[in-house]
């Protein structure tokens, strides 16, 4: 047993520890908890001591993985514990159980104030740490100023100071404005002064912090972190406590390497030669040594140079030194060392042109895949992928086939992808193409995907010259034994096909290929036996003059699917046989399948997705995107750029269709004449790919042309100039502010998209080439929560994003804080608090904008928080109603209008609408079968959850105008609401919208608002 | 930044959990149970960085030690070193050692809450705050004077494997 400062919380470990089992240790654990539930209930009976002790024990068992769900307000109180143990537990605990939303914390501001701004300086500590762990907004505006005074402050002495200065960075991230630019950028520059290194430590993690968001600001303190690094590297004035195993502060020496890699560039030369004579210093005076322990601390320091001289674009002499380096390093017995070369390699490979010398080492690097180290393999892989070009592909991607059946079962999927991916952009020519991608399936099948197969489909059928070849090897693959499912797939497909072009070789009669595929059918899924009917129909067709024997075989397997359960097999068994009676006549329908268009690989389009990160702010990341090289957009660029590119080898070749009936001509004969119609061909097999959408912008917009009146677009216009305030900026959303400063073109019609998130929850909001906004929303009485999904479209990070919202007077909204940048391809989720006021029509709009190269992009959008968003269905009965419809007896609780102008459609179509728009539709109520009554209930704050009624009446003659009734007990509610509906009758969307009317009298006198209107 | 550090044993028991963006208990219990899966399959001659994309999102990295019956794991994103943090953990376990003169498992079992003071002066919300273990002995020194409880405890038992000192073994 062991003796503890408190014996309590050792007793009870040592039972924790005693447990046999885990079902005992819950038992004890919650026995404790049970025991600390009631003592905290009476309160007045504990000492401080016995607090703490208590506390202790839940921190304890909190880590064991038990939720502690009470207690948390013990630990907030013992904060403001006069005595330094209890104090000390109180803040310990508090950051291990609570996050920095909770709710106790703000009750904590004070007295954490009053510890930081205290004389105390234990107590001083305590309190930055527990703010440094998990202070949220509310801290960093209520504390900051104080934190920045500890910092500078000469009386404080260094461990304060350094706290002080980490505290600071939390809370700057917390909310970046509590850091004054102007003010603290001197300050910062003289802390970088510090003799402490303790403190200089700290100053400099805070500086990275700055600076990744802000270096115009801090260019003062770049020749002040050269002098560090001078002092270091030179190691003078360090003290013996800061250097560790020989070495000079590895930690400030990388963090000041790591600040350095913010500034885009050194200008003034002499500080650049100062920096490079140190870099040089550390490139060539490290040294694997013995000691584990002092090699890995030099070579943090070496690494972190290299990314700081890959960062600085040096001569090109000096990056081979690198190189060479990283070469040794890739080949010692040190495994750290080992991964940390190839990762930096591959760095490199981004940065730099520096193939043909890293390409010196790849025999090297290809040892590396066998290495014992998983992690070490992973690095290899990675950086093979990277340096593969039209040189070195065919020993790469051999050498990943043959590891493939090796590999880890985790590192198989990965593999597999980048062997094929590389096979297909670096392929000297198509035939070896074939070859990979069948050993790829034949090895690693499960890891396959569908667009791999694919592909390798589209290329065979659009090279000629290729077709026998891959007949013939996917012929040899179905002589082994066992052999994956996707194997079957391809090569039944590849010689349903063209295994009349392999007729004459020996084993390639039709009855033997038949017999050889029909072997697997019973042990593979239904998607393949579709695909095995097809190739079956195929061989017959073929078959020229026709083989009674095997016709009668597969007329019995088609005869057997047509009771198939599954419809498409049952389809193709029906029609197949069908056909297949028709003789000849079978070939028009069964010929040779269409070409495939070009298109951009899926394959490469995957790897793009998969190899763009979610950035954080790290210096060689952003690094890398500045420059456009990192390894995705690698891939990108040399598919887009077919036209000169290696990958163009393996573009779909052309052949003009002369060439191929004068082919089939050479084979057959009789299947000369169906292929020059191949154009006329029914395409009625599809070709096993997705079918591109090119179209997809002019489907968007198809139907708004369709629908909207003529004019729609000059009437719009004309309601912008001649309104003010809530239309104007209504309007305004319709078409970004400014289009012409934009010069981003929206995707798809902004108006079109507001309308159809007013009627669900959950869609794009607004779109262009390189910003996606979606919502999702979900709304429960007068309260409603909207998330704005932003995602950014490119390869490239968005920066200056800023979102406003310009609430309408009725609703309280709430943004949370949007990001000023969105990394490349992420996607960050804002949440929006909304509260409804009253009923109003008025519609928040969100002031977007951001920055892409150097257009600033600014729109409005409209957001659908709309009135109908606070309606919630209800349905009442005749005998609920009627009371209800009579008591409300007229104006302002009941309105009536006649509405003219409505767009004409079904009753069941309106009664569609209403319910869409949460207004229930309840049949029965009203005897004339050309009515519709509805009802909902409407929630705000000001009028609480309030039933609404309507009635319409529409005349069978004449659709285009109805009379309308609307009653609730308020008589804004009625007005907003009726006029509500017949915006929603009159035209969606594009119609000229009536103007709303000035937000400052919504509804004081309705009636001549509507004479207005009118 | 530091997203995390983790004490656990060769058998999987969390001594120390500290996470410095938040996570509910269920999450902190899954992601030790990961890293444990993945630490417990690795031999002693690899190196001592992992793969941690798959248990904390993309652009994560993992480095971790082994001294006789515990792990120390740091997971941190990319804006850190990673033999940077690899000498942290040195430093973390050197400072126990001096602490508690040839410091093992069950020293750091029973003075749990002084293992939290300890850490507390070398990592500071999720940024290192202090290098130097004499540095961070002299502060947790004066936090001992103003609060008895935490000076060592001594272990009593002799027997078993977790009173095999880590340094001793490592070296």
């Amino acid at each position: 047993m062991a003796l503890s400062g408190m014996r309590g919380l050792s007793v009870f470990i040592s039972d924790i520890r005693n447990c046999p089992n885990k079902e005992q240790e819950r038992l004890r654990v919650d026995k404790e908890l049970g025991n600390i539930r009631t003592r905290f209930k009476n309160e007045k009976g504990l000492s401080p001591y016995e607090k703490k002790k208590y506390v202790w024990k839940m921190l304890y068992i909190y880590m064991l993985g038990y939720d502690v769900d009470f207690g948390h307000m013990e630990a907030v109180s013992l904060i403001s514990a006069p005595k330094y143990p209890e104090k000390q537990v109180g803040y310990i605990v508090t950051s291990c159980l609570l996050n920095e939303n909770h709710d106790f914390l703000r009750l904590a501001i004070n007295t954490v104030r009053n510890d930081i701004i205290g004389r105390n300086e234990t107590f001083q500590c305590l309190a930055l740490t527990m703010v440094g762990n998990i202070g949220g907004r509310e801290f960093a505006e209520s504390l900051a100023p104080d934190v920045q005074k500890l910092i500078i402050s000469s009386s404080c002495r260094p461990l304060v100071r350094k706290k002080a200065a980490l505290c600071l960075l939390r809370l700057y991230r917390k909310n970046p404005d509590v850091v004054n630019v102007d003010g603290w950028a001197d300050r910062m520059a003289q802390l970088l002064d510090e003799r402490d290194l303790g403190v200089l430590t700290s100053s400099m993690s805070l500086l990275v912090a700055l600076v990744s968001n802000n270096h115009e600001a801090y260019w003062s303190c770049l020749p002040k972190c050269v002098k560090i690094l001078e002092r270091l590297a030179r190691n003078q004035d360090v003290p013996q406590e800061y250097t560790y195993y020989g070495i000079p502060s590895p930690w400030l020496q990388v963090k000041t390497m790591r600040a350095l890699q913010y500034f885009p560039t050194v200008e003034d030369p002499n500080t650049r030669r100062s920096l490079f004579e140190v870099l040089q210093r550390i490139l060539m005076g490290t040294d694997v040594v013995k000691n584990v322990n002092k090699n890995n601390a030099s070579h943090a320091v070496l690494f972190e140079a290299l990314a700081l001289v890959m960062h600085l674009d040096a001569e090109k002499e000096m990056m081979s030194q690198c190189i060479a380096l990283l070469g040794k390093f890739i080949a010692v017995r040190e495994p750290n060392i080992r991964y940390l070369g190839l990762e930096n390699m591959t760095r490199m490979l981004m940065v730099t042109d520096v193939h043909d010398i890293i390409k010196r080492h790849q025999a090297q690097i290809i040892t590396s895949l066998k290495d014992p180290d998983i992690s070490i393999r992973r690095r290899a892989l990675d950086l093979l992928y990277g340096m593969c070009d039209v040189s070195n592909a065919k020993d790469i991607v051999e050498e990943l086939l043959q590891y493939l059946s090796t590999a880890d079962f985790a590192m198989r999927e990965e593999l597999s992808l980048k062997a094929a991916i590389l096979a297909e952009k670096f392929a000297p020519d198509l035939s070896w193409y074939v070859d990979v991608i069948l050993q790829l399936i034949d090895k690693a099948g499960d890891f396959v995907s569908d667009d791999i197969w694919f592909r390798v489909v589209q290329f065979v059928t659009n090279n000629e010259d290729l077709q026998p070849y891959a007949a013939a090897k996917a012929r040899e693959y179905l002589d082994k034994p066992a052999i994956h499912e996707t194997m079957v797939k391809v090569s039944a497909y590849l010689l349903g096909e063209y295994s009349h072009l392999l007729a004459r070789r020996p084993g390639c009669s039709p009855k033997e290929i038949f017999s050889i595929i029909h072997e697997k059918l019973p042990t593979v899924s239904m998607s393949t036996v579709a695909i095995l009917l097809s190739t079956y129909a195929k061989i017959l067709m073929h078959t020229q003059p026709a083989d009674p024997e095997l016709q009668n075989q597969i007329w019995t397997i088609f005869n057997k699917y047509e009771s198939c359960i599954e419809v498409e097999i049952q389809q193709r068994a029906v029609e197949y046989f069908a056909l297949s009676r028709k003789g000849v006549a079978l070939m028009d329908i069964l010929a040779e399948m269409p070409k495939f268009p070009e298109r951009q690989s899926s394959l490469i389009k995957k790897a793009e997705d998969v190899e763009v990160d979610t950035a954080e702010q790290s210096a060689i990341k952003l690094r890398a995107q500045q420059q456009q090289t990192s390894t995705a957009l690698v891939v990108a660029d040399q598919s887009s750029a077919n036209g000169t590119s290696p990958v163009n080898q393996l573009g779909l070749v052309k052949v003009p269709s002369m060439s191929s009936s004068v082919d089939h001509n050479s084979t057959d004969p009789g299947m000369a004449q169906p292929n020059g119609t191949l154009t006329k061909v029914d395409p009625q097999p599809q070709p096993p790919s997705p079918s591109p959408s090119p179209d997809l912008l002019g489907d968007l917009l198809g139907p708004l042309a369709i629908e909207g009146p003529p004019v729609a677009g000059e009437s719009e216009q004309n309601v912008v100039s001649g309104l003010e305030g809530v239309a104007a900026v209504d309007a305004a959303a319709i078409v970004p502010v400014t289009v012409q400063t934009n010069a981003v073109e929206p995707i798809g019609n902004i108006a079109e998209r507001f309308h159809a998130l007013c009627l669900k929850d959950s869609g794009v909001l607004y779109e262009d080439p390189y910003v996606q906004i979606g919502i999702k929303a979900e709304w429960r009485g007068h309260h409603g929560r909207l998330v704005l999904f932003l995602g950014n479209k490119n390869t490239s990070p968005l920066f200056s994003v800023q979102a406003l919202i310009l609430p309408p007077s009725h609703l309280k909204m709430e943004l949370s804080l949007v990001p000023e940048t969105i990394p490349p391809r992420a996607q960050v989720q804002c949440p929006l608090e909304v509260m409804n006021l009253r009923p109003s029509r008025d519609v928040a709009v969100l002031d977007f904008s951001y920055k892409f190269n150097t257009n600033m992009v600014n729109v409005k959008l409209r957001l659908p928080a709309v009135l109908n968003k606070f309606l919630q269905p209800i349905t009442v009965s005749a005998e609920e109603f009627f009371p209800q419809w009579r008591s409300l007896s007229g104006p302002p609780l009941k309105l009536q209008e006649v509405v003219r102008g409505v767009r004409p459609m079904p009753l069941l179509e309106m009664a569609n609408l209403f319910n869409s728009c949460h207004l229930i539709v309840c049949p029965g109520l009203d005897p004339n079968p050309n009515n519709l009554v509805a009802s909902t209930t409407f929630y705000s704050e000001s009028t609480r959850a309030m039933l609404c009624l309507t009635r319409i009446e529409t005349d069978p003659a004449d659709r285009t105008q109805l009379r309308m009734t609307v009653a609730s007990g308020d008589p804004t509610l009625t007005f907003e609401l009726k006029e509500f509906i017949k915006e929603q009758l009159v035209s969606i969307p594009t119609a000229p919208r009536p103007p709303a009317p000035a937000p400052a009298a919504p509804s004081n006198d309705p009636g001549a608002m509507l004479a207005g209107l009118l | 930044m530091i997203k995390s550090v983790m004490v656990m044993n060769t058998q999987g028991k969390p001594r120390l959990a500290k996470f410095y963006d938040f996570q509910p208990v269920e999450k902190q219990q899954e992601l030790i149970r990961s890293v444990f899966g993945v630490l417990c399959g690795r031999a002693d001659n690899v190196s001592n960085f992992v793969e941690a994309d798959s248990i904390f999102g993309p652009g994560t990295r993992l480095v971790y030690k082994h001294f006789a019956t515990l792990y120390f794991v740091f997971i941190f994103d990319s804006s850190e070193n990673e033999l940077a943090m690899l000498d942290l953990i040195q430093v973390f376990v050197e400072t126990l050692d001096k602490c508690f003169k040839n410091v093992c498992e069950l020293d750091i079992v029973y003075n749990y809450s002084k293992l939290h003071t300890i850490l507390d002066e070398i990592i500071f919300g999720g940024q290192v705050l202090e290098t130097s273990s004499i540095e961070v002995i002299k502060a947790v020194e004066e936090i001992s004077k103003c609060s008895p409880s935490l000076s060592p405890s001594t272990c009593l038992s002799f027997f078993g494997p977790s009173t095999r000192p880590l340094l001793l073994c490592y070296n």
